[in-house]
């Protein structure tokens, strides 16, 4: 999946908040895969996205030049929004995911890019049902938690 | 012939009459689409019809998204007269129309090979040698009036469809590979364009007359007997040849109670097969007709929770792309199935694809600008408390101001509304019959059928209950729009998510949180909202 989605979702779990808990990545599989550059595109995607959980990602998947957080009139600058776009949009893990914090959650995933790895994607094979889940508590995105 | 050539297409200065067949209930989808589109002008629903000038090219004609079929008018008028005794007198009245203002067939042929003809030099330089494929989409798309029943034009067309759709399917599936699916709705536009080129001279024209009666002339006459009428009227008024096989020229005449309609289909292919859809699941033209309704701009998070093989995301991400769209389902199979449809159409980097389930979606709350959903029908996805558990968790992740379009079953729609009993009422207007025209002309029974539902609605939604909350928190009914899929029927349901019900929740949160003694939470939670 594309790290935009991975950044974009969340464990929920209820009663602990609006945020829930970002997914942390244990990834196995990751390609770049070449998209067309549409600056509009990125440049919208930007305020949506959860810098911690983005940084976090990239690091697990030794990712360089990734920019650390939204920079002044980033719509314009197009070396921001390249760079942006290649992180959330080229990069792509594959269909693995670890689930969360304290709650043993499975959350099996597929991906859309068919995998050239001998298990799993669309390449009509099975699909890959990660077995192995990590619960190494995670900080919660959710503001309430941070003081505790 | 005044004509303005442009790079794109012929196009007629003036503006040319046509009318499309839509499914029952996507009129006003339509109707509001050929005038965003196509600028069209004179736009008229009649009875299963729609009829509108444009000056559009083709190009744009191929891009319409809610119609079944488009012709090119030739003529529309009052219903025959089928009260006379003689069955000649009505066979002369046939005759008429073809004999009464040939100039008007004539024009409107003209139109015609023009549109087609600039198609057939474009498409000529890239154009495939493909004649076993050329033959086979042919054979199977003959329309013979020996054949024909007299049914309701509805049915017949959905039928009709149905199978072109499953010969293009299966040619797909024969051929193993994608390309050759678009490759055919090409080969099917240049068919049309290199009959009307092959036919230099009007004279040389070979035809075929496919023919619907519905009403009191379907009582009186049979679809062959008219069609040949017209047949002969045409060969002898024109001089041009019947051709049942592989005409040329197209005419469709439907007669009925209301109207006397013939016009030239302007596509082999319905405009409901889409080119770009391997293989679909719900219907293409309500797909995109939901999407229309959501109202989806550029930089917006879709997300469908239950997408199956995918068509909403389809129609919408074609219609429009600068949008990051999700669509999510619990079945292998299903998912598999869209994966194959987005790699087909081009797609994959444009929608994200996950396995989970609607009703615990790994997203945050509010996170979701707008939701798109076919509600599964059937016996195996259990209602009620299903359906009240999906609606909870889509409110859940939408966006305040966010909004929520579903088809629901009749069945889940029946549910929904004992559901909002107590809720805010349907605003009985609807958004939807602004249109001054539609109300003159929707058919008697389909009226019934509107106004029904909406007044039980205003019967059990009690007038002084508007204090009380309704059954999901914060989403409001904006409007709805009864379709037909066939044999059945559905509700489009559009929903948006309000902010008032906001601040009673945060209240009901912030009580939560104190009965906790943490009441630092609340501020938090109040001044952190994205």
């Amino acid at each position: 999946m594309k790290l935009l989605t991975h950044n974009l979702l969340s464990s929920h779990v209820r009663g602990v908040g609006p945020r829930g808990f970002p997914l942390r990545l244990q990834a196995t599989e990751v390609r770049i895969n070449p998209v067309e550059f549409n600056p509009d595109f990125v440049a919208r995607m930007i305020p949506k996205v959860e810098w911690a959980a983005l940084l976090e990602a990239a690091d697990t998947l030794h990712l360089v030049e990734v920019p650390k957080g939204p920079i002044e009139g980033y719509e314009h600058d197009e070396k921001f929004l390249r760079q942006m776009h290649h992180v959330l949009l080229e990069v792509r893990t594959g269909p693995s995911l670890a689930s969360l914090a304290g709650h043993s959650r499975r959350l099996p995933v597929l991906s859309s890019i068919p995998s050239p790895f001998p298990a799993g994607g669309c390449a009509g094979g099975h699909l890959a049902v990660p077995r192995v889940w990590t619960s190494v508590p995670h900080q919660s995105r959710d503001p309430q938690h941070v003081a505790e | 012939m005044a004509a303005l050539r442009t790079d794109s297409g012929w196009r007629p200065a003036a503006g040319a009459r046509f009318f499309c067949t839509a499914g029952r209930g996507l009129e006003p989808f339509l109707m509001r689409e050929v005038r965003a589109r196509l600028a069209a002008t004179q736009v008229e629903y009649i009875s299963g019809k729609v009829f509108f000038t444009t000056c559009s090219d083709l190009n744009m004609l191929k891009k319409l998204k809610s119609a079944e079929r488009l012709f090119l008018l030739i003529k529309k008028q009052f219903p025959l007269n089928v009260s006379s005794v003689s069955k000649g007198k009505i066979f002369n009245e046939m005759q008429r129309l073809v004999n009464d203002d040939p100039e008007s067939w004539l024009s409107a042929i003209s139109i015609w090979k023009n549109l087609l003809e600039l198609d057939a030099k474009e498409d000529k330089l890239s154009q495939r040698d493909a004649n076993p494929l050329k033959r086979k989409v042919e054979e199977n798309d003959i329309i013979n009036p020996k054949k024909l029943k007299t049914k309701q034009m509805q049915e017949l067309q959905e039928s009709r469809e149905c199978q072109l759709e499953k010969q293009t399917d299966e040619a797909t599936v024969e051929q193993g590979d994608f390309l050759t699916n678009r490759e055919k709705s090409q080969e099917a536009f240049q068919n049309d364009a290199v009959k009307a080129v092959a036919a230099p001279n009007q004279k040389d024209l070979t035809f075929r007359v496919s023919c619907r009666c519905s009403g009191f002339v379907a009582k009186t006459f049979t679809a062959q007997e008219v069609g040949r009428v017209i047949g002969i009227a045409l060969m002898k008024q024109f001089g041009w040849k019947a051709d049942l096989r592989n005409p040329n020229l197209e005419i469709f005449i439907h007669l009925n109670d209301i109207y006397s309609v013939v016009g030239i289909p302007v596509f082999r292919v319905p405009l409901a097969s889409r080119a770009y859809i391997k293989t679909a699941g719900l219907r293409s033209t309500i797909a995109w007709a939901m999407a229309s309704l959501a109202e989806i701009k550029a930089g917006a998070f879709v997300l469908d929770p239950m997408c199956g093989l995918g068509t909403i995301l389809l129609e919408a991400a074609k219609e429009w792309p600068d949008v990051y769209y999700v669509g999510a389902d619990v079945s292998d199979s299903q998912l598999l199935g869209a994966c194959d449809n987005l790699k087909a159409a081009g797609l994959q980097d444009k929608i994200e694809l996950l396995k989970v389930s609607v009703i615990e979606l790994p997203l945050p709350s509010e996170s979701v600008d707008i939701i798109i959903s076919d509600i599964p029908f059937g016996k195996k996805f259990k209602l009620g408390k299903d359906i009240k558990n999906i609606l909870q968790e889509m409110e859940r992740v939408l966006c305040v101001g966010g909004t929520i379009v579903l088809l629901l079953s009749e069945d889940h729609h029946r549910r929904l509304q004992d559901c909002e009993r107590g809720g805010i009422p349907w605003n009985s207007k609807g958004s939807h019959t602004d249109e001054p025209g539609i109300e003159k002309c929707l058919n008697p029974g389909e009226k019934t059928d509107l106004s029904d539902t909406v007044s039980s609605s205003a019967e059990t939604s009690g007038q002084g209950d508007l204090d009380k909350m309704p059954p999901f928190g914060s989403l409001v009914p904006v409007d709805r729009y009864r379709v037909s899929l066939g044999r059945t029927g559905a509700f489009i349901c559009r929903y948006r998510k309000s902010p008032s019900s906001a601040a009673s929740r945060l209240a009901a949160v912030s009580r939560f949180q104190s009965s906790q003694g943490s009441c630092t939470a609340l501020k938090a939670v109040v001044s952190g909202s994205r």
